[in-house]
């Protein structure tokens, strides 16, 4: 809502401007045109994932982001193409009954903050800044490799946020927000500069649809837990923690998953027609107008596992002979005698099925675990009250048109007071 | 507010009679005339109040303003409308020489018409010759020399001494392809005059030779021994000029992005790790500092001009493979197929990019050599047509590749305790890096075998020690520098489009600097190119695209950081527009005023003028 009323100042601060003839020509283009990347194939997968939340009774939300590391790790995109940006205060938070454990079932049997977690942006590194450097690759020299953001014209990314949102921002750490405009640039940036061919984004949180719409560079496509106007609701209360642990929306993101290996096809269109609203209790709503390719043909593993695109290597380069090293003529390089083995055994496929507990107790929702917090920004008691006198669109212009009635006003008052 | 005026405005009512009773004849109405000169004190000082505004206006606008350094946004754009109209372009000399041929005898060619065919021959093999980083762009300059034994002739301008003189040897000993490489640098090598200049010598055998041998040597020049017709002798001549040396023997014409494996700040780093996929049976070491001193060094030294690389290797234990393998009885070994290959790298358990010394944007190559543990050895590739690949590796590109390396035995001690230490023998480990060769050519998007078959016959390749030849390198340092030039190009467009989109962000010094540095390298590397210098060219596009590319990432481009004009409106206005208002206003009002009164005292002057 701060980010209604500031966009309100500016368009009245614009309508002022043009009043007072204060200014000619404000130059505002922001006409990037796209490099054509058709010519490229998809070569590595990236994950970007952000928990924006901290404190305890936001425990769900570093359990989503947790819940989703895993599955992303599975699938096979290896930790250094993974930045994980994480509050990371609930593990060894004073009120976790379960010290450096953090779960996302209330039957507590995949404990999410096991071992090889790499967290890259930890507490109160999670910052709006950050996240924009990471996307758009504008770090200090001394940041590490591992920090970074290090993708090229033949990568997929993910995109993964959560956190309490509202319309058209999200709130970082109840400091900052990131606001849609925000996000749309650092894509359109990323775009302009060939660090993606195809960019997921997935946000679970209130009113996460508007968190798009300023979006649009191609290639990019966007799914989000509810519209405008909705909230996200967490899945269940675990008694034993005593806060909500996991987002519905995550939660019937990861049974998806949950069956799915390495090898798998499942498709896009199947991820996004899985998403039941009684069941989400809100709409999950995707974007797919700036996204060229059909969902039915793309599988989830494009961009949640990593499919190395690979050329086999026909010969060796037999002339880098140098006589001061061995003088092997040989021309065999692999074909010595093998002593036939008697060990034939397949190496079973031991996955850990890691959210196979997911799925129980579905229909087991709380009240307490609301997304309350979202109805608590301050502004959001306003516009529903005035949704009750006029549409929710015609709040923003009845206000502007408010301010710009206010200048007359003010110079009539002047006038008077002589 | 109350009215005040100079002119007293409430004198006592008797006093205004007498004063009326006096004043009669000369003043009969105060409200439209005045005796005295309406004072302008007052409109002065309003007056100064709204021009001190007014001039400070100006220090206000400067002092908020803010530093942009200026960049020169002209200059991007001419360069990359420039690159866009006018691709860059090597000159390149070709040289055929036909020794043992008589074309004037069987068809009535002279050699300006041999020339002739040969060029009409190589436009039609290389039909996109406008392309960037082509030689000549589209008109080659084809020179002849045809030496018939008995007569020679050679067109106009054609460097080559005419009759060949390069000793007798030539048909009757038997040479060795490099031998006979090294004698043909010696011959022409004076000819070339240090220049880039490609030959084909074709020599004209008896029939009873036996087939044809063509042979593509290290250095810049072929040669095709036996019974050629002299039809194919030219076609042969052109293939070898326009797919060979133009392209590098790649059916694939485009400059395909993924086969620039090099950071944006012009480094590669060379990651080689040995994977013991199960230490417990065995452990295998590598001897890497030899390697590094005979193998590798010869390759990053030829390589020099278009990356600067650096080494580093590693050897990691407990690294399984990801993807499964199944036995074969036939091959005898366990068989893992090309379409599991994307799943063969275990990305959870090899930890392979551990590198320090890489900063942030170069690019790390990851050769990766592993050792499959006893239970699944001997490990093999199997290819799609059910043959066993020979190298067993693969590559992925700008990740780096994978050789399957299987002990000489597989059997394990199964009865020492301690684990079972073993190194690569020498020869072994020279197999292994000629297949690590091969790859890191595939990568940089060149063959990684010897052979090139073309229209009209095969062409053996001959390798050379420093893994890259010296038309590959060309080849290479003409790509990169059209690639490096391209995204130096559109960088510099996307900077400038960026800055001029965020009116109010700060652009520091070196931002500026590194922008026009760039713009310099660029221009370098492209009189560089248009002379022919291959090495310098690459060297300057490398430092105009890392210059831009620091500049296009510099951290304090952030458009969270900056306010919009319309913010920064918003900050002052509540300061200054009720004040501004007020004092216009009363400037405007003192001046109304003055005017009245003025005009009332002028009115009582023009009357006094009449009474008098």
């Amino acid at each position: 809502m701060e980010f209604c009323f500031l966009r309100i100042l500016k368009l009245t601060m614009k309508v002022l401007v043009m009043l007072l003839l204060f200014l000619g020509n404000i130059k505002n283009s922001t006409a990037y045109f796209s490099s054509s990347s058709e010519a490229t194939m998809h070569t590595n997968n990236w994950a970007v994932l952000v928990c924006t939340s901290r404190f305890w009774f936001n425990y769900r939300h570093m359990a989503n982001t947790l819940s989703l590391y895993r599955t992303v790790k599975r699938l096979g995109i290896p930790d250094e193409r993974i930045i994980l940006m994480l509050a990371d205060d609930m593990a060894c938070n004073a009120r976790n009954k379960y010290p450096a454990q953090v779960f996302n079932n209330e039957n507590h049997r995949l404990n999410l903050y096991g071992d090889n977690v790499e967290v890259d942006y930890r507490g109160y590194e999670v910052t709006v800044e950050n996240f924009l450097r990471v996307l758009t690759g504008r770090h200090e020299t001394a940041v590490p490799r591992s920090k970074r953001l290090l993708s090229d014209e033949g990568s997929h990314i993910l995109l993964y946020m959560t956190g309490h949102g509202g319309d058209e921002f999200l709130k970082f750490q109840d400091s900052e927000e990131l606001q849609s405009h925000d996000l749309a640039d650092a894509v359109k940036q990323m775009k302009e500069k060939g660090r993606f061919k195809e960019l997921l984004i997935m946000v679970d949180t209130c009113q996460a649809s508007t968190l798009f719409s300023q979006l649009q560079s191609p290639g990019v496509l966007a799914i989000g837990s509810s519209m405008k106007g909705e909230n996200s609701y967490s899945h269940h209360l675990d008694s034993d923690v005593g806060v909500s642990v996991v987002d519905r929306f995550t939660f019937y993101t990861l049974a998806f998953f949950e069956r799915l290996n390495i090898y798998d096809n499942a498709s896009l269109s199947s991820l996004f027609n899985s998403y039941n609203p009684n069941l989400l209790m809100s709409t999950a709503y995707y974007r797919r107008d700036l996204y060229q390719r059909h969902l039915e043909e793309v599988p989830v593993t494009n961009f949640f596992g990593s499919v190395m695109e690979t050329i086999h290597t026909d010969s060796a380069y037999t002339s880098l002979t140098n006589k001061n090293f061995g003088g092997a003529k040989t021309k065999t390089f692999l074909g010595q005698s093998f002593s036939s083995s008697d060990i034939n055994s397949v190496r079973n496929s031991d996955d850990e099925d890691q959210f196979n507990n997911l799925t129980a107790e579905e229909d087991q929702h709380d009240e307490a675990g609301q997304c309350i917090f979202c109805a608590m920004d301050s502004g959001h008691l306003w516009s529903f009250i005035l949704g009750n006198v006029i549409t929710h669109e015609s709040v923003d212009f009845f206000v502007c048109y408010g301010l710009v009635l206010m200048l007359p006003l003010l110079v009539f008052s002047t006038w008077l007071s002589l | 507010m109350e009215e005040i005026s100079n002119f007293p405005l409430n004198p006592e009512p008797a006093e205004e009679e007498t004063l009326q009773s006096q004043m009669q004849e000369s003043t009969p109405d105060r409200k439209s005339m005045r005796t005295t000169k309406p004072g302008i004190k007052r409109l002065i000082l309003s007056l100064t109040v709204l021009f001190s505004f007014i001039i400070g206006f100006p220090f206000l606008w400067k002092s908020i303003e803010i530093y942009r350094a200026p960049l020169p946004f002209d200059r991007i754009e001419s360069f990359s409308s420039q690159l866009e109209s006018d691709p860059l372009h090597f000159p390149c000399r070709f040289q055929a020489i036909f020794v043992g041929f008589d074309f004037s005898a069987s068809r009535g060619l002279g050699p300006n018409d041999v020339a002739a065919a040969i060029t009409h021959k190589m436009s039609q093999l290389n039909p996109n010759s406008l392309r960037c980083g082509n030689c000549g762009g589209g008109d080659y300059d084809v020179s002849v020399v045809i030496d018939s034994g008995s007569s020679c002739a050679q067109t106009e301008g054609s460097e080559a001494r005419c009759p060949l003189k390069c000793g007798e040897v030539v048909f009757g000993g038997k040479l060795s392809d490099e031998d006979f490489d090294e004698m043909l640098k010696r011959c022409l090598g004076n000819v070339d005059g240090g220049g880039k200049g490609y030959s084909v010598v074709v020599f004209n055998g008896d029939k009873e030779e036996g087939e044809v041998r063509a042979v593509v040597g290290k250095y810049r020049h072929a040669w095709v021994l036996g019974h050629v017709s002299e039809d194919e002798a030219v076609s042969r001549t052109a293939e070898i000029f326009a797919r060979v040396f133009m392209n590098g023997g790649n059916e694939g014409n485009s400059i395909r992005s993924e086969f620039m494996p090099v950071g944006a700040d012009g480094r590669i780093v060379l990651s080689f790790s040995l994977l013991n996929a199960e230490p417990q049976d065995w452990i295998y070491d590598w001897s890497f500092h030899e390697i590094d001193k005979t193998l590798l060094q010869p390759v990053i030294q030829a390589l020099q001009p278009i990356a600067n690389i650096t080494v580093e290797s590693q050897v990691l234990y407990y690294t399984p493979k990801s993807s499964f393998s199944y036995w074969d009885d036939i091959h005898g070994s366990h068989i893992f197929s090309t379409k599991d290959l994307p799943f063969f790298l275990n990305s959870n358990e090899w930890h392979l990019d551990t590198s320090v010394a890489a900063g942030g944007r170069s690019k790390v190559l990851q050769l990766v050599v592993y050792i499959p543990s006893a239970k699944e050895c001997p490990l093999q590739l199997e290819l799609p047509n059910g043959d066993l690949s020979k190298t067993n590796g693969f590559i992925s590109p700008m990740w780096g590749g994978v050789v399957v390396w299987n002990p000489e035995s597989c059997v394990k001690d199964l009865e020492s305790k301690d684990p079972d230490r073993r190194v690569i023998s020498p020869q072994n480990l020279q197999k292994l890096f000629e297949v690590l060769m091969g790859q890191l050519r595939q990568l940089l998007g060149l063959k990684s075998d010897n052979l090139y078959v073309g229209q009209s016959g095969a062409y053996i390749l001959l390798g050379s020690e420093r893994g890259f030849t010296e038309w590959e390198l060309d080849v290479l340092s003409g790509k990169h520098v059209c690639f490096n030039l391209h995204s130096c190009a559109t960088t510099l467009g996307s900077l400038s489009r960026l800055v001029q989109s965020l009116p109010r962000m700060i652009i520091i010094d070196e931002i500026g600097k590194q922008v026009k540095f760039s713009l310099e390298a660029a221009k370098f590397a492209q009189s560089y190119a248009s002379t022919g210098i291959y090495n310098a060219s690459a060297v300057s596009s490398r430092q105009a695209r890392s210059l831009v590319e620091n500049a296009f990432f510099h951290p304090s481009i952030m458009s969270i950081s900056y306010y919009s004009f319309e913010h920064c409106f918003a900050i002052y206005s509540p300061f200054f527009l009720p004040v501004t208002m007020h004092v216009i206003l009363a400037a405007l009002r003192e001046w109304k005023r003055y005017k009245q009164e003025n005009r009332k005292y002028l009115a009582w002057k023009a009357k006094e003028r009449i009474v008098s």
